[in-house]
């Protein structure tokens, strides 16, 4: 049977005094949106001295790094970040779609000894592919892996430069002249990380807790075990709920002046029987001038609030609603795409717009350092 | 002891009467170390022939140690490369079957390359590299024998006898060469020791005080089921490896090479950590060797991992895991947190998710043991859906843990420990309630009131025993059902308990109004206390157990429907049921007398 895709394609043809109606009602009526609780994550350090005996009761000598769900963050501001990064490495990133894992932090990781890794990593894939077969490491054999540091894109004092892994096959048979393909990418990133967090480690671990990868499975699935032993650490699924799509969304069509998005497509899935897809596409500038009445450009304040983003949503759906009759809360908001990105729930992203790369990327490192666990 | 220890004389006549002797006496009692020098020189040098050579080397019995000089003569000999290729591969085995025997093997490892040159052969190559296996130590891995080695595998394949010694190479110098050892692939090395092995044991076990030769191979080379299948779930304990960026110039042991507990103690300082933190979970051994692990970040990893693995892990998807599971995963991990003094944040938050869904069932003791460990626990719910036995049970862990608290305060009251007399009131109070409400469910069973009382008897007693000015009174709850109990244990306990109370209050007051301390016991405590002796007293002794205005008044005409005679004095001490067997007793023992 499957299910029924009931593609309902909207162009928003705005008019100015309806939606301000439906502002104004907002407005007046009390929005209580429940302000998010915040999370407490605790990090402690465990230590025990020698000369002291055991206390039977664990005291903490060490920090508490408490990492909280924002309410309210930066607007998103555009970044001419070839300044900063190789555009070649830029390039990169912005080609590919990206499958999202967190990755809890890494011990003993060094940015100066990549090239070592390279080899490691190349020997590892090749031996788990022949099973039972010793590899020497270093010998360079059916595949070529290269660790890279991609410089530029941390922000804050505390986080960790961006490590781009490469791999490319060189099959046996292949001639000489033949140019090795690349068959997986993938990069480790820290991103404006919670600096409290940050520093609340000790100092041989190093946290990249964002992990983007795309190609074939198998590969992945090769690097994250290799990851693990090498390093102790390890890897979930890093999917985004609805209230990052949310602030996605806000955040992407408050930068419509300065980099015209194209268009604002919005995916929700309703749990219906069979379930209904709704493909809701808006009209860019009149998404802006909705976002705008609620987050004035001209004001002064440089902090969107999780209530303004919610209006905006609620804004909307409404509208969605005053047309078909169908209440998009009643779903789930499933994937947000515009000229600059696109974020799809199951967490996979794709970069359009190298611009405005570092708020994708700081939203994305909260996201991963939330799921690290206690 | 008939056996010559001089020159052999070349004329075969001779010759052949003295190799009978000798070889009668080495497969009887075995041949001491000097014997065995001369002889293996004899043979390997082929002075006394080509035949008698493997003659030899099948009835070279030690019978108690073999010098390592003899071996170290006799691989120069194999080095001359005169023998023939049986003689040289009987020579090899023979080396493998006494290997345990040879007193010391420092000289063996420092001709260690001579050794390895012999690889190449393909007859003596299965043998030759069991005896590397057996030498080899860290130093000894260079990138040149790996390649040897790597282009020997291409030449003969997947052979066992190279991946094992390979694997043992990955062990010391991962950083040189990695290998995936799925459980399916062969590993292992030939028998070596068929032809001695019924001589030797005769002879061993003759001379009962000599060393017994190890017959088996131990190392676990082989890991779990490869990364190629997907994993089912998250709770697998990784497999043991060496970390390969370790760059320490001094001798470090890793824990896969240490065979015993003993190994372990002698060499504990000298310990590298493994590459994952959670592979220590997966064997006894490296259990040990985890309690006496001081790293902070070595902790931070386990941390990590047990809380990534349980985080991934729903709760309602625990109960549906194989056995084994359970075994591999559950059971080392609460072993280790039962044991060792070190709390983990992981395991205190996954307890308070897992509890909210625990049927009460799975894994009991080893739950409730972890209950009884957590230090200054928050309050939290128990269900009241949970079975009669494991409020019981319950009951008498929160016992054990609150003794363990007024032991921990007692002890270090006095260093300025730690105030938890906040959180002791709340587990009392807390227990207080759950035994209320068991037992107005179940009745008040005997066994559950047993535990409250029992449970109630390490509260009465904090002040003089424990030292912590806290009085508590049960609740109505237990009280009551305690009093009007029919079994004489409990009436008989609660007595106790009050007893007790008087006790701890009267010293309390007594250093109250001396001014001695500077606690202070409100004045409801003794009031709640008066109330209850009264009762007491009024039940058992006055006859008048339903006092208007106390917490258990009855309407006297709801008391009459039960048409009992004299209600009122039912539950005194000539009454009660819970004393009739002795009443009983007592008028069996007097018509007895009477009647004499």
């Amino acid at each position: 049977m499957g299910k029924r895709d009931v593609q309902i394609i909207f162009l928003l043809y705005f008019f100015l005094l309806g939606v301000f109606l439906i502002i104004m009602e907002r407005r007046g009526s009390a929005v209580n949106t429940p302000a998010s609780r915040p999370v407490t994550r605790r990090s402690k350090s465990y230590g025990r001295s020698c000369v002291e005996a055991p206390s039977y009761f664990w005291q903490t000598p060490g920090h508490l790094a408490v990492l909280k769900i924002p309410n309210s963050r930066g607007t998103a501001k555009s970044q001419t970040i070839t300044n900063k990064v190789d555009p070649e490495h830029i390039a990169l990133l912005v080609k590919n779609e990206w499958k999202l894992s967190y990755i809890t932090p890494l011990h003993h990781f060094r940015h100066t000894r990549l090239k070592s890794y390279s080899k490691h990593l190349s020997a590892f894939i090749v031996a788990e592919k022949q099973q039972g077969v010793a590899v020497e490491v270093g010998l360079e054999a059916g595949f070529k892996v290269t660790f890279s540091a991609v410089l530029g894109l941390a922000e804050n004092d505390e986080d960790a430069e961006t490590v781009f892994i490469q791999i490319q096959s060189k099959p046996v048979f292949a001639a000489v002249a033949d140019a090795p393909k690349v068959v997986w990418r993938g990069w480790l990133t820290c991103v404006n990380g919670d600096l409290e967090y940050l520093r609340s480690l000790p100092p041989d671990f190093v946290s990249l807790p964002l992990f983007c990868t795309s190609g074939p499975e198998s590969l992945t699935t090769l690097v994250k075990s290799w990851f693990e032993r090498a390093f102790d650490c390890n890897f979930g699924c890093l999917a985004l709920n609805s209230t990052t799509l949310n602030w996605l969304t806000a955040l992407w069509t408050g930068c419509h002046p300065t980099c015209n998005i194209r268009h604002l497509k919005l995916a929700w899935s309703l749990p219906t029987q069979p379930p209904l897809d709704v493909s809701y596409t808006v009209n860019p500038q009149d998404a802006w001038e909705l976002w705008n009445s609620i987050h004035p450009e001209e004001s002064t304040d440089d902090r969107i609030d999780i209530q303004e983003v919610q209006s905006f949503i609620n804004g909307l759906e409404a509208h969605f609603f005053r047309h078909f009759k169908i209440f998009l809360s009643a779903g789930t908001l499933v994937k947000v795409s515009t000229a600059l990105g696109s974020a799809h729930v199951d967490g996979k992203i794709k970069i359009g717009n190298s611009d405005y790369i570092t708020t994708l990327l700081t939203l994305l490192t909260e996201c991963a350092l939330l799921k690290m666990p206690a | 002891d008939t056996v010559e220890a001089g020159t052999v004389v070349r004329g075969n006549d001779e010759l052949e009467r003295n190799m009978v002797r000798v070889e009668t006496v080495a497969l009887s009692k075995g041949l001491p170390p000097e014997v065995i020098t001369v002889l293996l020189d004899l043979a390997l040098s082929l002075n006394a022939g080509t035949a008698n050579c493997t003659r030899v080397l099948k009835f070279l019995i030690p019978a108690t140690v073999v010098p390592q000089e003899a071996i170290v003569k006799g691989v120069s000999w194999l080095c001359v490369g005169k023998m023939p290729m049986n003689a040289q591969v009987l020579f090899v085995r023979w080396v493998l079957t006494v290997f345990d025997l040879i007193d010391c093997k420092d000289d063996l490892r420092s001709i260690y390359g001579f050794i390895f040159s012999f690889v190449t052969e393909e007859n003596l190559c299965p043998f030759i590299c069991h005896l590397l296996y057996l030498l080899t130590m860290r130093e000894h891995v260079h990138p040149y024998r790996v390649r040897k080695l790597l282009d020997i595998q291409a030449k003969m394949g997947r052979q066992p006898f190279l991946t094992q010694l390979l694997a043992l190479y990955k062990v010391f110098r991962p950083d040189l060469v990695t290998l995936s050892l799925p459980s399916r692939v062969r590993t292992g090395f030939k028998n070596h020791n068929s032809t001695w092995k019924v001589a030797l044991s005769a002879v061993q076990r003759k001379n009962k005080g000599a060393v017994l030769v190890d017959q088996s191979l131990s190392l676990d080379v082989k890991e779990k089921p490869s990364s190629r299948k997907r994993k089912l779930h998250h709770l697998a304990i990784p497999p043991l490896t060496s970390a390969f960026d370790s760059n320490s110039s001094k001798k470090v042991l890793r824990l896969q090479e240490l065979r015993s507990f003993k190994e372990l103690l002698e060499n504990i300082h000298n310990i590298e950590l493994p590459a994952q933190m959670g592979s220590l979970l997966g064997s006894a051994l490296a259990l040990h060797y985890l309690d006496c692990v001081q790293d902070e970040s070595a902790f931070l990893r386990l941390n990590f991992w047990l809380g990534h693995s349980l985080q991934e892990e729903t709760c309602g998807s625990l109960f549906h895991k194989p056995q084994d599971v359970y075994q591999s995963f559950f059971l080392p991990w609460f072993v280790f947190v039962h044991c060792s003094q070190e709390g983990f944040s992981s395991t205190e938050s996954f307890l308070y998710k897992f509890l909210s869904v625990w049927d009460g069932c799975l894994l009991r003791p080893q739950i409730l043991d972890l209950l009884s460990d957590i230090p200054l626990m928050p309050s939290f719910s128990v269900e009241s859906r949970i079975c009669f036995f494991f409020l019981c049970s319950v009951i008498e862990c929160l016992n054990s843990m609150l003794v363990k608290w007024l032991t921990w305060h007692s002890v270090s009251a006095s260093e300025g420990g730690l105030d938890i007399s906040l959180n002791i009131m709340e587990l009392v109070r807390f227990v207080g309630l759950l035994a209320s409400e068991g037992l107005r469910l179940e009745s008040c069973h005997v066994l559950l009131l047993n535990q409250t009382l029992a449970f109630y008897e390490t509260v009465c007693d904090m002040f003089l025993k424990f030292s912590l000015p806290l009085i508590i009174m049960p609740p109505a709850g237990v009280f009551y059902p305690a009093l009007f109990a029919t079994d004489s244990v409990s009436v008989d306990r609660l007595g106790y308990i009050m007893y007790r109370y008087r006790k701890n209050l009267t010293l309390a007051k007594k250093q109250e109004q001396q001014r001695e301390q500077t606690f202070h016991i409100s004045r409801n405590t003794y009031k709640e206390f008066n109330r209850n002796l009264q009762a007491m007293v009024n039940s058992m002794w006055n006859s008048w157990w339903c006092v208007p205005g106390s917490e258990i008044e009855i309407d006297k005409d709801l008391i009459a429907l039960s048409k009992v005679a004299e209600p009122w004095c039912r539950f005194d001490l000539i009454h009660h049921p819970a004393l009739f067997s002795y009443a009983i007793e007592f008028h069996q023992r007097v018509s007895e007398i009477f009647s004499h």
